[in-house]
């Protein structure tokens, strides 16, 4: 059986248990990572994580039951669905962790120009003007909000240091 | 304090409307976005506030903080991604309106409840301010459980439809929140070796990646976020969308009053905040009505009810900071050093010395709400429109431009990453049908209850009776007991009802 298609007539349960698998995994480690701890800091946590094993227990138990009657499957499709979305889905995810790594070097404004170009792009997106114009009104909205006004401390890269000497050049004009 | 004092305050504070106009468009164009809190952006224009007279301070401060609360339930409604911690509860029956092609009233819904909830409890909070002040002094650590209890309980109500995965979703969120040090010792739990988690979980790369981006990474399998119907109602938006919610406003005008004093007394206590009380106004909300199925598919009383109690926190959090000088939440701290740097000194002596920034911060409230009605309204008709973006264009701007505010709140290159992180939990959350709103509800409430149980429990060496050792905590558990029975007892009467009903059909 593929783990990504579900047999006709069966629920697809896998995709059901990628959740409480998560969350399994981190109460393991948070149970690790507080026993050496005073009861006070580690009392809620124990509490909390107690009751989150033992509910994902009973979600094992109610999957397994249906898996063993045969009424379900451990398949991943509802997270896989619809095929056409996928790699949009996926480029999109990938597109992000690039926009992430290389906001300190280009700048919150070219990086957030190029990103959303790209984007588009992935997206289906193939009008020029489209590809240009709408990275480029969200681009110089991002740069006047929090640059300019807010002065916030976003990344600055060739954008933001080019304007940065050109308003530096113009206030020192007598 | 007279009449014509009152009077006078006001005509001051119309008098500054060229500062409170400008506020309220900054407030509501950073509370659309998710990560730029009102006191992010009051730190970032501290050079400003510092620079002007107090009076025209705390106007621009208090018109910027109202709007901010209002803004956050915009995005919310249109396209599931909540402003603000306090607007994510306006997600559960305000995103199911715009689906239905109701994206119009919802907002006007959501503004209107913000305004007059925001009104009516400044005006309460103006008449009642002595009395008001001791509240924060009578909810302590045992009494704020329960308040906590209140809120964590809405966990249950979102899991009706599969009870075990929405409590999984809950407790894993309520797990989630205990990360970062503890409150007693300050030992790391669970952070995984990042010093930026040594905070607890931040909640805003939370809620964008859980709602946001998750949303985004869903509304890819379809062009609209609305069907044809609500396409064809959204391209015909007329006035009259706009007055058909201002008569839903008028009908539900009670339901806005109540939970307004949700949002009111919430805000009081230092600490608590409007998540938690737009999450106890919601539950309460749904408790009381007569059709609680109802909540979660798009109904008026779903957008009133959390955005009535959102905006009435505004002026329950600057009654402790202004009466006894402790800072209600973040922007009251913030507001608080500003009218410091000004010479004035917080606490009781405030009324008898500087009556007009006293009473006049309470004045500006009300005059920026009353501004705000003007400016926003017609708004209304303009952005419901935007569900007509398809989603080839809206599912990158949403990831990318939320992405960014993730890096607003603390300025971490971290959360960013964090956002991601969430947005992938949410995004498997949202198509195995663990809710996604549970897990958030953990992030906010856990680290809260955590705080406030560990500290009565210090008080008590740990003895767990403490819970029930006061006058004012034993009505709400008592209160809390009732929350829980009375939906079941409503059921156990319904089943009983309809059971005599075909009895008699079959005689």
């Amino acid at each position: 059986m593929s783990s990504k298609q579900s047999s006709p007539g069966k629920a697809p349960l896998g995709a059901d248990l990628v959740i409480p698998g998560l969350a399994l995994g981190f109460a393991a480690y948070f149970f690790f990572s507080i026993a050496d701890l005073a009861w006070e800091a580690k009392a809620n946590g124990v509490l909390i994580g107690s009751v989150l094993v033992l509910l994902i227990a009973i979600q094992l138990v109610r999957t397994a039951v249906q898996v063993a009657k045969k009424k379900a499957d451990l398949s991943m499709a509802p997270l896989l669905e619809p095929p056409d979305a996928l790699p949009r889905r996926v480029g999109l995810v990938l597109l992000t962790v690039v926009f992430i790594a290389a906001m300190p070097w280009l700048g919150l404004t070219l990086s957030l120009f190029l990103g959303l170009a790209a984007g588009l792009y992935l997206m289906g997106v193939r009008k020029r003007s489209h590809l240009i114009w709408t990275p480029l009104a969200v681009a110089a909205s991002a740069y006047i909000l929090f640059i300019a006004a807010l002065n916030s401390d976003f990344p600055h890269g060739p954008v933001e240091n080019a304007l940065a000497a050109l308003t530096s050049l113009f206030q020192a004009r007598p | 304090m007279s009449w014509d004092f009152i009077v006078g305050q006001f005509a001051v504070q119309f008098g500054l409307w060229w500062v409170i106009w400008p506020a309220i468009l900054l407030g509501i164009v950073v509370g659309i976005l998710p990560g730029f809190s009102p006191q992010n952006t009051l730190i970032m224009l501290l050079p400003l506030t510092l620079a002007v007279k107090v009076e025209v301070a705390l106007a621009f401060m208090i018109a910027l903080y109202c709007a901010n609360h209002l803004a956050g339930g915009i995005p919310a409604i249109l396209v599931k991604i909540p402003g603000s911690g306090g607007a994510a509860a306006t997600t559960l029956d305000g995103y199911p309106m715009t689906q239905k092609g109701q994206a119009q009233q919802a907002l006007v819904l959501c503004f209107t409840a913000s305004v007059f909830g925001g009104l009516i409890t400044t005006l309460a909070t103006l008449a009642l301010l002595p009395w008001l002040s001791q509240i924060g002094l009578v909810l302590r650590s045992v009494e704020m459980v329960v308040v906590m209890l209140f809120g964590l309980t809405l966990i249950a109500v979102i899991a009706a439809k599969d009870f075990l995965k929405g409590l999984i979703a809950g407790f894993f969120g309520l797990l989630i929140g205990v990360i970062g040090t503890d409150h007693i010792y300050n030992t790391p739990r669970a952070t995984f070796g990042f010093l930026e988690l040594y905070d607890g979980v931040p909640l805003v790369p939370a809620l964008i990646g859980l709602f946001a981006i998750s949303e985004a990474l869903v509304m890819l399998e379809e062009k609209m976020i609305v069907g044809k119907e609500g396409q064809a109602k959204a391209a015909s938006a007329q006035w009259a969308g706009i007055i058909d919610g201002l008569r839903l406003s008028v009908k539900y005008w009670w339901q806005i009053v109540w939970t307004s004093f949700v949002g009111l007394f919430i805000g009081i206590v230092p600490g608590a905040g409007a998540s938690i009380a737009a999450f106890v106004a919601y539950q309460q909300s749904r408790l009381w009505s007569k059709h609680p199925e109802l909540y979660g598919t798009g109904i008026p009383e779903g957008v009133i009810a959390p955005e009535a109690a959102n905006n009435g926190v505004t002026s329950g959090t600057l009654v402790p900071t202004l009466a006894l000088g402790v800072p209600g939440g973040s922007t009251a701290a913030v507001m608080m050093i500003v009218l410091q740097y000004h010479g004035m000194v917080m606490g009781p002596r405030l009324f008898a010395s500087n009556p007009e920034v006293a009473y006049g911060v309470f004045v500006s409230m009300a005059v920026a709400y009353i501004f705000m009605i003007f400016t926003i309204l017609p708004l209304a008709r303009y952005m419901s429109r935007i569900v007509l973006i398809e989603t080839t264009y809206l599912a990158p701007i949403i990831v990318l431009v939320t992405i960014v505010a993730a890096f607003g709140e603390r300025q971490y290159a971290f959360d960013m990453g964090l956002a991601l992180v969430f947005g992938v939990i949410g995004y498997i959350a949202h198509k195995t049908n663990y809710h996604v709103t549970a897990i958030l509800i953990g992030v906010i409430l856990g680290p809260l209850f955590e705080q406030y149980l560990v500290r009565a429990l210090r008080i008590s060496q740990g003895d767990f009776m403490i819970l029930f050792s006061s006058t004012i905590g034993n009505t709400l558990w008592a209160l809390l007991a009732l929350s829980l029975v009375l939906p079941f007892l409503r059921g156990w009467r319904q089943k009983k009802a309809l059971a005599a009903a075909q009895f008699g059909e079959d005689d």
